[in-house]
């Protein structure tokens, strides 16, 4: 097989590695930050299933996750999990790293001085403005170093997806590699992985340095 | 009067901080509250603004009630949107500034006019650029707050409570937090809108700020109001043991 061949046939899988990526973020980010205000909820109940939730997720590999909710349903339910891979696949990757990000948005609302709120109070604006005004642009800015670090950690860990045999970019990497035995796939992997995770790092430093007009 | 607060209670795990202490101030009129720390003046402050809520008492704003004492004794809050309306009544400089770092300074006067209040921006804008005239650093409108010193922030920080067009603005050891040498363009500000007529209420270390600007000086020690007065009265006669006690140590 030829080298071109070789990364044609790769590149279908670096779309799908791109996809899984995507909607990772996609749903992963709005639903840490719901998680992460659930998670100062009123409610005793609720706190604790989001704790739960968040301990579970953190005190398993990702790997056990993905095959517990792609087979769950079999197994636990008697299910037909036929078609269910893909979305299986994006429910095991959305609810891990929102769990994560949750962690990570916590940490940064919680960092804000309690003087901010109180400021925002006296001046009559109501919760929910004081939360998207004031309190979350903030938190954006303290979290980005953060929140790169798990985006970079994503882009590697998209590779899990051959544990449920969803032929991304890295499980055709292996087939090809075993049944051509030859390594250039899996520098081809390397050099895709290593390229994307720059592309994250340059666009998040930009990010942080389009925020760096205040302190 | 602008605000009345009637036998105001408050406690924090189970220790008087406000015990049964009532208080107004008139149209007009500037008090300083003086008194130890861990006195209340804080807390009577807040309780005045709505950051804490009272366990007893009533609150009254231009003669409107916004909290009272039920027959079970429990102190009840008027609704939600009322209160904004109260808010609006009264504005409040705290002692570490607490400005919104992520705005200008002018965004810092404008916003809340605009969200809070609904006017627009050429009125917010125009209103804040003359408060920034009237506190000498209309050059600064464009500037975040991390590039002032802290008495311009402290400075900024009046100006966005007087951008609410509050009937009375309440300061929380305005000058606490600063330098010594920059507590003086702060309390110039204050003696300004003083001359103006703006009623105010001061919590205050600095006496001879306290006898120079104050019409009533309110000495608080231990949750009650010790001792009140003209200035002179207060600082030159003091009736009360603790108010001696207290007025000698920073005469030494």
């Amino acid at each position: 097989m030829s080298f071109e061949t070789m990364l044609s046939t790769m590149s279908v899988g670096m779309l799908r590695t791109i996809g899984i990526f995507f909607l990772t973020l996609l749903g992963a980010l709005p639903l840490g930050m719901i998680v992460a205000l659930l998670k100062k909820s009123r409610f005793v109940v609720v706190r604790a299933i989001i704790g739960a939730y968040i301990s579970v997720i953190r005190g398993t590999p990702l790997m056990l996750q993905l095959l517990v909710w792609y087979f769950g349903p079999f197994y636990l339910f008697g299910l037909s999990i036929q078609g269910w891979r893909f979305p299986a696949l994006i429910i095991g990757f959305v609810l891990n790293y929102a769990a994560y990000f949750a962690e990570i948005y916590r940490g940064g609302i919680e960092a804000i001085p309690v003087g901010q709120y109180e400021a925002a109070m006296v001046l009559g604006y109501t919760r929910t403005q004081t939360f998207m005004r004031i309190v979350l642009p903030q938190v954006i800015k303290r979290i980005l170093p953060a929140i790169t670090n798990e985006v970079i950690t994503l882009v590697k860990d998209t590779s899990l997806a051959f544990t449920l045999a969803y032929s991304e970019m890295f499980s055709i990497a292996k087939q090809i590699s075993a049944s051509q035995t030859s390594f250039m796939p899996f520098l081809i992997a390397g050099v895709f992985y290593f390229a994307a995770n720059y592309l994250v790092a340059f666009v998040m430093e930009r990010i942080e340095k389009a925020l760096d007009y205040y302190k | 009067m602008i605000i009345e607060m009637n036998n105001i209670r408050k406690q924090f795990d189970g220790v008087e901080v406000l015990k049964d202490i009532s208080f107004g101030v008139d149209s007009g009129e500037v008090v300083s509250i003086i008194g130890p720390s861990g006195s209340g003046k804080s807390t009577l402050l807040r309780c005045a603004t709505f950051l804490e809520t009272i366990d007893g008492g009533e609150i009254l704003y231009m003669g409107q009630k916004a909290a009272l004492t039920n027959q079970n004794g429990e102190a009840v809050y008027v609704d939600h949107k009322e209160l904004t309306r109260f808010r609006n009544y009264c504005g409040l400089v705290f002692q570490q500034f607490n400005l919104f770092p992520h705005y200008t300074v002018l965004r810092n006067l404008t916003d809340a006019p605009m969200v809070v209040q609904h006017r627009s921006q050429e009125e917010a804008e125009q209103t804040a650029m003359e408060l920034l005239a009237k506190i000498g650093i209309a050059d600064k409108a464009t500037a975040y707050p991390f590039q002032l010193s802290g008495g311009q922030q402290q400075r900024v920080a009046i100006a966005r409570a007087l951008a609410m067009k509050p009937e009375i603005l309440f300061f929380d050891e305005p000058t606490s937090a600063l330098d010594p040498e920059l507590t003086g363009e702060v309390l110039k500000v204050i003696r300004q809108l003083a001359e103006e007529n703006m009623t105010m209420v001061v919590v205050t270390h600095e006496m001879p700020f306290a006898k120079a600007v104050s019409n009533r000086v309110i000495f608080m020690a231990d949750g009650v109001i010790v001792e009140q007065g003209a200035p002179r009265d207060v600082f030159g006669n003091p009736q009360e043991e603790r108010t001696k006690q207290f007025l000698q140590v920073f005469e030494r």
